[in-house]
């Protein structure tokens, strides 16, 4: 890339004296607000085009026949009926409010942890981005083995200390939830927390200098200075998070498979159960029931975040 | 320009990377076969393949998943109208074949099947004959291959280390063996947390039911008539399930079993007993002795191991009956007839029809079946009659007893909505409310029979 | 002393993350050094470490390993496919939304957003119907584009928060020296965004290498699968062969890791710039 007389880049193969000559005459075809040439709305919409495509082919036909596949009132009264579905409902609901209240919590403490400046916490801090990076499938799976009640590490370690036998983790209802929730935190936790980070590093220096100055303690210049800035970024996360976790299909299947006689499912995995079942309308019509849960949270993340 | 030339030339290059379509324009058939146990299994379906690819110059396409994973597949293969020619799973006669060709899901082969019908054994290709409400008719809807039925397997080293060698014939005091003689004795001689027995409990399962079904069998309950109507409205088969239901979740309750039972997948009771977590388990296949028989010949393996494989499969391992009924009289088996099928849907049905012709001819059945070790039993007569396989060795001659003396049939083969039943496992979700959730025992039969009489009454 | 008492909170909080971020991981690796009987012993550290379990998984020795680098290589392929093109397909579209303020563009962000509204696992099902209707199934196709789909919506966000904080006078300053709209993309956009296009590709390639349920349903052919689908049939496997599994997992794992800590530089600035709004 060229740079001319004034530094600023050359482009050589377009002339100016031809685009000069098409303005006046777009701006007579396109009054608007904002002067544009037509081709560069056309290339906008080019350069469109593709995710348009992937979206209209992948998202509104899956979606519409998803929708379309749910449209028997029958199949929300059978779903009604079964208790599994009231179970996963339940299980939901407490997944996304402790599982993900618990993660934010931490993530924005461990925020103030890694931005210290020692070497080791460094070098933690690169390791502590593992869990989010490495699939799924081999860690679940790890943590499900460390967990198996007769010969995992846990309950060994637990027999070999106390000679008594350790928790049946898996295999009871609301232990068996924890796991999960746990599971999710120890994936997803790396990811937040990095982005806490980031808002915590753009949180001018000079702040926390003068605080400091004034004698204020941490936990007042938290208070007043920390949370305000990070306060924003905080609740979209916390949204952005329950919005994803909500679709959250590993932890649960890969841990518990469900759990014990179906009853850790949550919304995500009922999906496949009605599936093994044969009976993909119930499949769909959890979705639809799973909406008045999302549709609140995705339209408050439109407002935010298409500012 | 430059910039999208350049994106078009990365595209198409992936696009030659991955796509996975082929060239030919050879005619094929798409064909879904559940993963074999051991790599003979395979190996004769991989064969029998070869030679129909030879034969008849028809490419097939194998794809293989495990047990557990071919229903929710074929289900949205179903859905998606887009579903193979040919399809075979372990689970399909048990959870779903009754259901879809009630439902006009599958294909007649009664011209493939009716030829062959009289060198079939006695209660195996009539379980295939199923109604299709759709178009109203009984057909042949499936095409049986072997069939499976209830064996006991011990290990005969942990009962004599334990020092407990004479096992009890009788019910209670089996059952009662395992649990309050070979466990503790076992535990206290070798300090090992091992457990008596295994009992499958998962609702994700098929070994649950099996075994659940074979207990309530012994306490002589019927839950249809031979018409096909549910009968759970008799106090006797109240009586009986909820003794069946005792004594199968007893041993969980005790400590007996371990304590993941209740999430076990089909192979996971295996993989307790092989690695002596349990002395004893029951299984509705001798897959368990079998794979010692398949380490045994297998070259990749030490020499060492093939060694200690070959001394569990003739000399630890034993295969045998359950007891004596609890009034006394001797045990009766259920035999599960393994079926697969074609679908309405299916794209090239023709040709899938000759490779199930194919297939079910003996030189290639029965290598089939044989290289399944004995896990599975013949469905035909000249299978059946091969003694030198199934008198070689003391657990195949246990499982041809068992055959000899003639089996029973499952519900579901009068009244196909006790597909529906397996399929959601009503018989774990008992099993499960008694241990997980601590009901009564009489709460959960009652629970469980009103849901029987609710889907197949 | 006050030092100490710092340094001794710190650890505190420190010791703690690490065991918890690395213990599951360790296990992962203890299995996969250990023979089949010491590692279900649940010790802490194999008596007899060994590579035995490496070399059946690189040789294919296993019934299930069969495919192991054909499976490993279809892995590698889809994740590569999905971060370059959905790299492609968010530039594009964040581009066109943020730069060129072109009409619709808006509506467009919204409604890459709203896929959000079902998550990727609840539409897994019409997904291979849909796949099933544009007869992509057992295509390696069907993954990538079902991926990109996924990927797109956080990409676009992403890349359109980052590439508002350009200063604008860069694109009228390149209008007026005259340069057409591809020219102001490859020339300055491209390479002023370079931070946040890496992280945003390696962000889709992650997610692509790691994605077990869709893979599961749209992929069949033990050919055509990719590791993580194969891990999954381990689990039906009669003779236990888990510290197998654990191995086949750990060179699973290892490429993202390598991935992911060759472009760190980019991940941390390129995924939050778009989520920190002063």
């Amino acid at each position: 890339m060229d740079t001319g007389r004034r530094g600023r880049p050359v482009f050589r193969v377009f002339k100016a004296p031809v685009s000069t000559a098409v303005l006046p005459h777009i701006d007579a075809v396109h009054p608007g607000p904002r002067r544009r040439l037509s081709s560069w709305q056309s290339w906008g919409l080019v350069l469109l085009a593709p995710y348009v495509v992937v979206f209209a082919v992948f998202v509104v036909y899956p979606v519409g026949y998803g929708l379309w596949l749910a449209r028997h009132p029958a199949s929300y009264v059978a779903l009604a009926d079964d208790p599994v579905f009231a179970g996963s409902v339940a299980n939901t609901l407490l997944f996304l409010i402790v599982a993900i209240n618990f993660k934010m919590i931490f993530a924005l403490l461990l925020s103030g942890f890694f931005v210290n400046t020692r070497a080791w916490i460094k070098w933690l801090s690169v390791l502590f981005i593992l869990p989010w990076a490495v699939p799924s499938i081999p860690t679940i799976l790890s943590i499900r083995f460390m967990l198996n009640p007769e010969w995992g590490v846990i309950n060994q370690v637990i027999f070999r200390l106390t000679a008594e036998d350790g928790p049946n983790w898996l295999n009871d209802r609301w232990l068996a939830l924890a796991m999960a929730m746990l599971v999710h935190v120890w994936k997803s936790l790396p990811f937040w927390t990095m982005i806490m980070i980031a808002g915590r590093l753009a949180i001018p220096r000079e702040l926390y200098e003068a605080a400091g100055v004034d004698g204020a303690s941490r936990f007042q210049q938290f208070r007043f200075i920390t949370w305000p800035s990070m306060r924003t970024l905080y609740l979209t996360s916390t949204i952005l998070s329950m919005i994803w976790t909500l679709g959250d299909f590993n932890s649960v299947y890969l841990l518990t498979g469900g759990g014990p006689a179906d009853l850790t499912h949550v919304l995500a995995t009922l999906g496949i159960r009605y599936l093994r079942l044969d009976q993909v309308d119930l499949a769909m019509a959890t979705i639809v029931c799973a909406m008045p849960l999302v549709l609140p949270l995705v339209y408050f993340m439109m407002k935010r975040l298409s500012r | 320009m430059k910039l999208v030339t350049k994106c078009a030339a990365a595209l198409l290059a992936l696009g030659m990377l991955g796509a996975a379509t082929p060239v030919a324009a050879q005619e094929k058939i798409v064909v879904w076969w559940v993963k074999g146990f051991y790599p003979s299994e395979d190996a004769a379906l991989f064969e029998a393949i070869k030679k129909f690819e030879a034969k008849s110059g028809i490419k097939v396409e194998l794809s293989q998943y495990a047990v557990q994973d071919g229903i929710p597949k074929t289900v949205a293969a179903l859905d998606a109208g887009n579903p193979p020619d040919v399809a075979y799973f372990d689970v399909y006669d048990f959870q779903v074949l009754g259901k879809w060709a009630f439902e006009g899901k599958l294909e007649d082969l009664s011209d493939i099947l009716t030829p062959m019908k009289d060198k079939f054994l006695p209660n195996t290709i009539e379980t295939t004959y199923l109604q299709n409400d759709k178009a109203k008719k009984r057909a042949y809807y499936g095409f049986p291959i072997k069939q499976q039925t209830m064996h006991v397997e011990y290990w005969k080293d942990m009962l004599a280390e334990a020092g407990d060698t004479t096992i009890p014939e009788t019910w209670k005091e089996y059952w009662a063996f395992w649990c309050d003689k070979a466990q503790p004795d076992y535990r206290k001689k070798t300090g090992k947390r091992i457990y008596g027995t295994g009992f499958p409990m998962g609702v994700d399962s098929s070994d649950s039911y099996y075994s659940f079904l074979t207990f309530m069998d012994a306490y002589n309950v019927k839950l249809v008539d031979d018409s096909g109507k549910v009968t759970v409205s008799d106090p006797k088969v109240r009586q009986g399930m909820i003794g069946a239901l005792r004594d199968y979740t007893t041993p969980y309750t005790k400590g007996c079993t371990p304590p993941s039972a209740t999430s076990w997948k089909d192979p996971d009771n295996n993989v307790a007993f092989h690695n002596k977590t349990t002395i004893m388990t029951h299984n509705a296949t001798i897959s368990i002795a079998a794979k010692w028989f398949d380490d045994m010949n297998n070259e990749k393996l030490k020499p060492e191991e093939r060694e200690q494989a070959k001394k569990n499969y003739y000399e630890n391992i034993a295969t045998a009956g359950f007891p004596k009924k609890p009034d006394g009289s001797p045990m009766t088996y259920r035999a599960a007839v393994k079926t697969g099928a074609m679908f309405a849907d299916s794209k090239n049905k023709r040709r899938g029809k000759e490779f199930i012709a194919f297939l079910m001819q003996d030189e290639n059945l029965i290598p089939y079946v044989e290289g399944a070790l004995g896990r599975w039993y013949p469905v035909t007569k000249s299978g059946a009659a091969r003694l030198s396989f199934w008198l070689a060795d003391p657990h195949r001659t246990s499982v041809q007893r068992q055959f000899s003396a003639g089996t029973t049939t499952f519900e579901f083969t009068k009244n196909w909505k006790f597909t529906v039943l397996n399929n959601e496992n009503v018989w774990a979700k008992a099993m499960n409310r008694v241990v997980s959730e601590k009901w009564p025992v009489e709460k959960a039969v009652d629970e469980m029979l009103a849901r029987i009489k609710e889907v197949a009454g | 002393m006050k030092k100490l008492v710092t340094e001794a909170k710190l650890l505190l909080i420190g010791i703690p993350v690490a065991i918890w971020t690395l213990l599951p991981i360790y296990n992962l690796f203890i299995f996969s050094i250990s023979t089949k009987s010491e590692a279900f012993s649940g010790k802490l550290w194999p008596d007899h470490p060994t590579l035995r379990n490496f070399e059946i998984v690189f040789r294919e020795e296993h019934h299930f390993l069969g495919f192991f680098w054909r499976q490993l290589g279809n892995s590698l392929v889809i994740a590569i496919a999905v971060g370059v093109l959905t790299l492609l397909v968010a530039t594009t579209a964040a581009f066109a939304i943020s730069r060129l303020k072109v009409r619709g563009g808006r509506v467009v962000l919204n409604c890459a957003l709203l896929t959000y509204f079902i998550p990727a696992a609840f539409l897994a099902v019409p997904m291979y119907k849909a796949m099933g209707t544009y007869g992509l199934l057992n295509n390696q196709w069907s993954l990538i584009l079902a991926m990109i789909t996924i990927a797109s919506p956080y990409a676009i966000w992403v890349l359109k928060q980052a590439s508002d904080k350009l200063p604008f006078e860069l694109d009228e300053a390149a209008r007026i020296d005259g340069a057409s709209p591809l020219q102001l993309f490859r020339l300055v956009y491209v390479p002023l965004m370079a931070p946040s296009l890496v992280a945003v590709g390696v962000y889709a390639l992650l997610l692509a290498w790691n994605e077990y349920l869709y893979a599961f349903l749209l992929l069949s052919n033990e050919r055509d699968v990719t590791l993580a689908v194969a891990l999954g049939l381990f689990l039906s496997a009669d003779d236990s062969p888990w510290e197998l599994l654990m191995t086949t997992g750990l060179l699973y794992a290892l490429p993202p890791a390598a991935i992911y800590y060759v472009f760190k530089r980019y991940m941390q600035s390129g995924l939050t710039a778009g989520a920190v709004k002063a």
